[in-house]
């Protein structure tokens, strides 16, 4: 028995760290390669933020109470596909990833995070000028490139499910969504 | 100095530990699939990890079903890190 310990090598024995982290490592890898994004993700994310982006530019042009209503109701729709997509991958893979709901819905990335503003800032402008073509274009882009960055996001969490795995947590998501739409309906009231 | 933990030294413990550092938090019966171990041995791991703070127990529910979700804490995040460390600095020395 003991002769054959001795001539077994070091990398097979059960105990040996390199053979104890590889293996923690694959069941590890098990988990992150087995998870899958739910059908139309990031279509409807993209759909999503163009809907979001176009009716927030087109109620700040108005300044009237309807066009904060649209303002809303274009935020509400965002935050409703954001949940549903994100409910959806925890019901089909039975985890939660803090990192995915970040990109998602706070649309973390500095790409992400310029194109988002410029995009809105020109279908604003554009809703201002009444060229209405212009802030379709602008919704558009704002949506596919919101939705490249969480596509990105899933491919780089594919290479390192440990370093993208974190992020802000839901229930923290939820509450910093209907702070932001309190207090734009705030400052639309006050305006 | 990084030292090696007891309570994670066990290979099945700092599977899971590593497993469940891919994920925010994982529902019992995925980390099973992946661990590829029965519910009572994952179980009784993650009572043990439990009771020392590594790992968050929560009951909730999936698709219907009562179920337990588990997550690392900050403290079995550091535990983890500094375990690897130090198992990997043992590679170095052997090496």
């Amino acid at each position: 028995m003991l002769s054959n310990m001795e001539s077994m090598p070091l990398a097979q024995q059960p105990e040996d760290p390199s053979s104890v982290l590889a293996a923690a490592g694959r069941a590890r890898d098990r988990l992150a390669d087995g998870l899958r994004l739910p059908r139309g993700l990031f279509p409807a994310v993209a759909l999503a933020v163009a809907v979001q982006v176009g009716a927030g530019a087109y109620g700040v042009a108005a300044q009237t109470t309807a066009g904060l209503a649209v303002v809303l109701a274009g935020a509400a729709v965002f935050l409703g596909v954001a949940a549903l997509v994100l409910v959806q991958f925890r019901r089909v893979n039975g985890v939660r990833l803090d990192g995915l709901a970040s990109t998602i819905v706070l649309g973390t990335g500095t790409m992400s995070t310029l194109v988002y503003m410029g995009t809105f800032a020109a279908a604003t402008w554009a809703a201002f000028e009444s060229r209405w073509w212009l802030v379709v274009i602008a919704a558009v882009v704002g949506g596919a490139a919101y939705s490249l960055n969480a596509f990105l996001w899933w491919r780089a969490y594919r290479l390192n499910p440990v370093e993208r795995a974190g992020g802000v947590s839901s229930r923290t998501l939820a509450l910093l969504a209907l702070a932001a739409c309190v207090g734009f309906a705030v400052l639309m009231v006050g305006s | 100095m990084p030292e090696l933990d007891p309570l994670i030294h066990a290979p099945a413990r700092l599977q899971v530990m590593t497993t469940l550092s891919a994920v925010s938090e994982a529902e019992f019966a995925t980390l099973r699939s992946a661990l590829e171990v029965s519910d009572s041995v994952l179980s009784k791991h993650l009572s043990a990890l439990s009771e020392a703070g590594y790992v968050r127990l929560r009951k909730g529910v999936l698709a219907g079903r009562r179920t337990t979700w588990v997550a690392l804490t900050r403290t079995g995040r550091k535990a983890l890190r500094e375990h690897v460390a130090a198992l990997r600095r043992l590679i170095d020395l052997v090496d």
